[in-house]
């Protein structure tokens, strides 16, 4: 129980390893496959079948296969009438617990921007139509937020106390970065951290109102972006007090050293255009880290796609790194929203541990506007010491987290090198 | 590392001043109810509001559409600066973390939302609508009120997400460079959650809100919003903030509520603040209070402001901060005299009292407390 061996806050700050990771994205199920879309760049987009999408400009989504995702687990009672998240999640945490399985955490911090919306939709269309309310009761138990996080726990009998951040679009890489600060601050010694988001229609057409998501392809960075598609997923870390990791032998993936948060106060849904909310989050997760902006391989970009995003997106980058290779992973997958951050954090670590440049698909002509060193359509081997992962949301809610190969490698000439 | 309450604000169904609302909760008032009802449906619902003029004052470019639940997260957050003697200003901001703590969210603006898209088509879906449907759309607001560049988290849960978030505030402080962390809770009723708290027979159809009664009659909701700004120094300290847990079934809750008692009450404790709201709740806390705490005088300020859910942790902070600087506890209203507690069944003065714990325990599974303290 954390409470109860709680450290206090420490001039030493401990370092937070990552022990173990688990993921559910249209990439894959699970760290192998994801790492085999993204190394063959693979793009998972696909036509929305979940619901009618006649009438919105989208048509397409990055979209977690039913047939494999809602495959009874024999553990979880009544697991046909949990959310399509709590499956989502319960897979991803799955893979972890299977590495881990002496993983406990003291404190569990999930990030997700819709929460239970589709169960909120269901219910309302049944009201408003006098339809069918005999399963409102199960409607309604999903649509708590946390619901997922807890069926999750619960099928694997770890009971720690859960935060549930919703801080929009950045909210996965919040609940990582939160996580960091816990187990730096001492706090905590073992903390579960991620996100997770299921496609939900009333968010889909949401996003198609604003004339957010594109008709065609999403190509972040790209001249001819016209907008993102939506994703869903979820994804969980084990992150540890590093010592205390490799005291109980446990293997150490990936090493996270920085988080940075900022707000900018400009428009709830448009980034303020020369970039300085993000700007600042990275800037701060690199005083966090203690490192130089030189020190950075690769930078796996918020890269939605939309106009503004990308445009302020790329002002910030260049603001502070010169040259470094960076690619948005969204192309392939679309954006998973509250499970973005946490999803791309796994997407770091895999191109950390396989030495590796994710792609950033869909990308033809560069933008004259967005001077960056994209890691164009194609994954290539690169040697990646340091990997920066950036979530910007609604709201003006940015944040960056910065993650080392373990054990660092020696120096060695970088990519990109300032 | 313990905080201290440098500052205090809410928006209440009886009201908006601390002091105001203090004294007609220690001289037993009761919001008064109203009904909500729903074009589609002929069930009516009891509700306790806040009036009107509750709002009066607060006005700000990024409110002009914003949600209900925004303007009082926003009134609450205002409060607190101005009774802790702070403006928002760029050289505050710099210096202040924002965390809110939700339930529901802007649910009106949501129903709206779906009610155009299955009315008349996607096509018809609101841009301006949507974004304020988004959990962290009332932070993002203040924020912009207040200039915050640095941390802004919205927490997302049950009736105890509220010292979920305090917990967090204490996370955060742990940066020395932070000086103050602002925590909102902010709810706002529609008709549709009545509703489903209906079905799930959690919610009565008219007050009074009857705790630890032996009959869980349900509870009235309400709405409004509580803030409390921590920092390092200040009048009431928050010793102890305890995550809790999070209960698979409700016969678990007093599983946690116990552990909580255990690791927060090694010290004497003078009151609680539960929060029996007619439900569940009041079996499991009322258990876990007679046998841990038996000598400390419990107080529920549900009946008379409601269940306001994602405001209902501040506001009961905000109830013992009160009780412990005004030494005198208010009356718990429509309560079963018979049941084995130390009820505070009238103003009660508490002349001595210098720690208290508050006690919450969420309808969606997830229970939480803290202890504080006046010097």
């Amino acid at each position: 129980m954390a409470q109860e061996d709680r450290r206090e806050t420490t001039n030493n700050p401990a370092r937070v390893a990552v022990t173990a990771a688990g993921v559910v994205s249209p990439l894959g199920f699970g760290l192998a496959e994801t790492l085999e879309s993204l190394r063959s760049a693979r793009d998972c987009v696909t036509p929305v079948m979940r619901f009618s999408v006649t009438q919105c400009r989208c048509k397409t989504a990055g979209q977690v296969s039913d047939s494999r995702l809602l495959a009874r687990h024999a553990q979880i009672p009544r697991s046909g009438r949990l959310h399509r998240a709590s499956h989502m999640m319960i897979h991803a945490l799955q893979e972890l617990v299977t590495q881990q399985p002496e993983f406990e955490p003291e404190l569990t911090v999930i990030g997700t921007t819709s929460g239970g919306m589709s169960y909120g939709e269901r219910y309302y269309r049944s009201l408003n139509a006098a339809g069918d309310l005999r399963h409102a009761p199960t409607w309604i138990a999903n649509y708590p937020a946390q619901k997922p996080v807890i069926d999750a726990q619960t099928a694997f009998g770890i009971s720690a106390p859960c935060k549930v951040i919703a801080n929009a679009c950045a909210s996965g890489t919040n609940a990582v970065g939160h996580a960091f600060e816990c187990v730096r601050s001492g706090r905590y010694q073992r903390v579960l951290a991620g996100g997770y988001d299921a496609l939900a229609e009333m968010v889909f057409v949401g996003f198609d109102s604003l004339q957010a998501s594109t008709p065609e392809k999403c190509r972040p960075f790209d001249c001819h972006r016209s907008g993102m598609v939506l994703g869903e997923g979820a994804a969980v870390l084990a992150l540890e007090n590093l010592d205390l990791a490799r005291e109980r032998g446990a293997p150490v993936l990936a090493e996270i050293i920085g988080y940075g948060i900022s707000t900018d106060n400009f428009h709830i849904t448009q980034p303020e255009p020369s970039g300085v909310g993000a700007r600042q989050a990275m800037e701060r997760a690199l005083e966090s880290a203690h490192i130089r902006a030189r020190d950075v391989d690769y930078i796996n970009a918020h890269g939605t796609a939309t106009t503004f995003n990308d445009a302020a997106e790329a002002r910030a980058i260049r603001a502070l790194f010169n040259g470094v290779p960076v690619s948005s992973t969204k192309g392939m997958m679309g954006h998973s929203l509250g499970a973005a951050g946490a999803i791309e954090a796994v997407v770091c670590l895999l191109a950390l541990q396989h030495q590796f440049l994710p792609a950033n698909i869909n990308f033809t002509t560069p933008d004259d506007g967005v001077d960056l060193n994209i890691v164009a359509n194609e994954a290539r081997p690169a040697v990646v010491n340091i990997a920066l992962s950036n979530s910007f949301g609604f709201g003006g809610t940015n944040a960056s987290v910065l993650m080392r190969e373990f054990p660092p490698s020696p120096e060695l000439p970088r990519t990109g090198d300032a | 590392m313990s905080l201290a309450i440098a500052g205090m604000g809410w928006v209440t169904p009886l009201g908006t001043g601390i002091d105001s609302v203090w004294e007609r909760l220690l001289q037993g008032e009761e919001a008064s109810p109203t009904t909500i009802s729903e074009e589609f449906a002929d069930r009516v619902y009891s509700v306790f509001r806040v009036p009107g003029s509750a709002l009066k004052g607060i006005s700000h470019p990024r409110l002009r559409r914003a949600s209900v639940v925004s303007r009082f997260g926003a009134a609450a957050g205002l409060h607190a600066l101005e009774s802790a003697g702070l403006k928002p200003e760029s050289q505050n901001a710099e210096r202040i973390a924002l965390i809110f703590a939700i339930s529901n969210g802007g649910v009106t603006y949501t129903k709206r939302f779906y009610h155009e898209i299955v009315s008349t088509g996607a096509q018809s879906a609101s841009p301006l609508l949507f974004p304020e449907t988004v959990f962290n759309a009332p932070a993002s607001h203040l924020a912009a009120i207040l200039g915050v560049t640095g941390a802004t988290y919205t927490l997302v849960g049950d009736g105890a997400v509220g010292l979920a978030a305090i917990g967090m505030a204490e996370e955060l402080m742990a940066n020395a460079a932070l000086e103050y962390c602002l925590v909102v809770g902010t709810e706002e009723i529609d008709w549709l959650l009545c509703d489903a708290y209906r079905r799930w027979r959690l919610l009565r159809l008219a007050p009074p809100i009857e705790p630890f009664s032996k009959q869980n009659r349900g509870m009235i909701l309400s709405e409004g919003a509580g803030a409390i700004l921590l920092a390092r120094d200040g009048f009431v300290t928050i010793e102890r903030a305890h995550p809790g847990g999070y209960f698979g079934r409700r016969g678990e809750a007093e599983t946690i509520l116990r552990r909580i008692f255990c690791d927060l009450g090694q010290i004497e404790i003078d009151f609680a603040i539960s929060s029996a709201n007619g439900t569940f709740v009041d079996h499991v806390e009322s258990q876990a209070l007679q046998d841990l705490v038996a000598n400390a005088l419990v107080y529920t300020g549900k009946p008379a402001l409601g269940e306001s859910v994602g405001a209902a942790g501040l506001w009961q902070i905000i109830l013992a901060a009160q009780a412990l600087r005004s030494k005198e506890v208010p009356p718990v209203l429509h309560t079963d005299q018979s049941v084995p507690l130390r009820l505070s069944l009238s103003r009660t003065p508490v002349p001595s009292a210098r720690r208290a714990i508050v006690l919450s325990c969420g309808l969606n599974q997830q229970a939480a407390g803290l202890r504080m303290a006046i010097q």
